[in-house]
């Protein structure tokens, strides 16, 4: 950790994960942007063994199959959809259209990014109980922390648990 | 910069704000990139009008008629276009 790393260092990051520095430098570049959740939501404990349950993956990565319109990459304050990506898919179905971060290596293998092969595996080899029909993908560049919570974070929710049933949810960040 | 703050910034009129905002989305999170990228749709737009090509001026009007939440996004669209046809485009998959 640099001096000013530690001269910057906000009293919310201690005892996270977030990287030293990260608040400053985020709200710097886009002040506001970086909020304090208190309401925080426990998380659910495993009922039953990874073998036996139903996975569902969860990316801000803004994947989406070949066959449907990309999200809006073009709109100031990010897009408030999602789309369900059927986890039966193979790279070759897949594709990504993002503007703020580099995606080339996920263009060669998807899985780098949003690992469907991987677990398709894992739930072949008996790992896993199963997957769950569609995985889920949302762009993760977004301005209005509220509305995102209120449309695409809870309709994810809302579908993984009633129309998916999904038992176990794997989060991965963009 | 989150909406909550921009919302502020205009009740204000605070320009210089959302300018910076506006040059941040544009550059990816670099402002001096994003002025420069701004400068680089706008110059791609009058290389195509130099061409003199036809110009279908029923669109211009009928685009031009749609709400204005439509006609603002589309603004930000013609930009990433324009850069796009630019072929200077420093955006997805580039390093």
């Amino acid at each position: 950790m640099t001096a000013a790393d530690k001269e910057s260092q906000d009293p919310r990051e201690v005892g996270t994960q977030l990287r030293p520095g990260l608040w400053h430098t985020i709200n710097e570049r886009y002040p506001g942007s970086m909020i304090e959740k208190t309401d925080l939501v426990p998380l659910a404990e495993l009922r039953k063994p990874l073998s036996e349950s139903r996975l569902t993956l969860i990316s801000s990565c803004g994947v989406h199959t070949k066959s449907e319109p990309p999200l809006d990459v073009c709109h100031p304050f990010g897009d408030f959809r999602f789309r369900r990506v059927p986890s039966a898919s193979r790279h070759e179905d897949l594709i990504i259209h993002q503007l703020k971060y580099p995606h080339d290596d996920a263009d060669l293998d998807i899985n780098v990014i949003f690992p469907i092969e991987r677990l398709q595996e894992l739930a072949s080899e008996g790992v896993l109980g199963g997957l769950t029909e569609n995985f889920f993908s949302f762009i993760g560049y977004n301005m209005d922390p509220e509305r995102f919570e209120h449309s695409v974070a809870h309709d994810i929710a809302e579908v993984v648990a009633k129309e998916e049933r999904a038992e176990v949810a794997l989060l991965a960040p963009a | 910069m989150s909406v909550p703050y921009l919302k502020e910034a205009a009740l204000a009129g605070d320009n210089e704000k959302m300018i910076r905002f506006v040059r941040l989305h544009l550059g990816d999170g670099n402002e001096d990139v994003g002025r420069k990228e701004m400068d680089k749709s706008w110059v791609e737009a009058i290389k195509i009008l130099l061409r003199y090509g036809p110009v279908d001026e029923t669109v211009v009007a009928r685009v031009l008629s749609s709400d204005e939440s439509t006609l603002a996004l589309l603004y930000f669209h013609l930009h990433f276009h324009l850069i796009r046809q630019s072929g200077e485009w420093i955006h997805d998959g580039s390093r």
